[in-house]
């Protein structure tokens, strides 16, 4: 894998752009911080395979990260400790 | 949480827009980013409660799941491409099928795209099964 820019344990947020068409970042993630968990394999971005650019698209390290519900949800009623782990390709996340 | 703020993050995240438009010679800049919410990101838009059903997998959800991982083998297409193209059949679809009916609608669509068969070919082979089905009981 290329090296990738973030570390478990790193907080990040998810970056708010304006999406196009296709899209696998969901809007409760967007502009909200969490922490990196898990580093998964780098593979062609949603944003190109979805479009049939398995050879040509552009490929990045994806990451895990675990948000905390409170942080997703306004006046979230279960217990504070939920969590709610997504994937994003790396372009999605800025150091929080 | 302040109201506004609240309802500033509810309008974020369910911009979908339900009402039938006509082709109306002007809409809003909100109104059009509500119209291109891309339709599979559902996560935190109202919705009323669903029962839960025990439902196994019937033969022709399993053989619609088999077909397009074969098609995925072969290079006809991706993951990525099939749920771009159930977005892309637009609310009434989407919403209105079930699951693996969206999934077996894009797989023949893309090939259509794909110029790797033909609509009036599919049609045929439809017709031609139908009748031996109704033959059949």
């Amino acid at each position: 894998m290329a090296n990738p820019r973030f570390s478990i344990g790193d907080e990040v947020t998810v970056r708010d752009e304006t999406t196009l068409f296709h899209t696998r970042t969901q809007k409760f993630a967007r502009g909200r911080t969490g922490v990196v968990v898990e580093h998964r394999p780098e593979w062609v971005i949603p944003e190109d395979e979805a479009f049939d650019r398995m050879e040509t698209g552009r490929k990045e390290p994806f990451y895990v990260v675990r948000f905390k519900q409170t942080e997703l949800w306004p006046g979230y009623t279960g217990q504070s400790i939920d969590t709610l782990e997504s994937e994003f390709s790396e372009r999605w996340l800025v150091p929080a | 949480m302040q109201y506004a703020t609240l309802m500033e993050r509810v309008r974020h995240l369910a911009p979908e827009e339900r009402n039938v438009l006509d082709s109306p010679y002007q809409i809003p800049n909100e109104l059009y980013a509500a119209l291109r919410s891309v339709l599979h990101d559902v996560g935190g838009q109202p919705d009323a409660p669903t029962p839960y059903l025990e439902k196994g997998e019937e033969d022709w959800e399993m053989n619609t799941y088999l077909t397009c991982e074969c098609l995925g083998w072969r290079g006809a297409w991706n993951s990525e491409m099939r749920r771009r193209a159930e977005n892309d059949l637009g609310a009434t679809m989407y919403f209105g099928l079930p699951y693996y009916a969206r999934w077996i609608t894009v797989a023949a669509k893309t090939l259509v795209d794909k110029g790797l068969i033909t609509t009036d070919e599919l049609g045929q082979k439809i017709d031609e099964i139908r009748a031996r089905l109704e033959a059949r009981d």
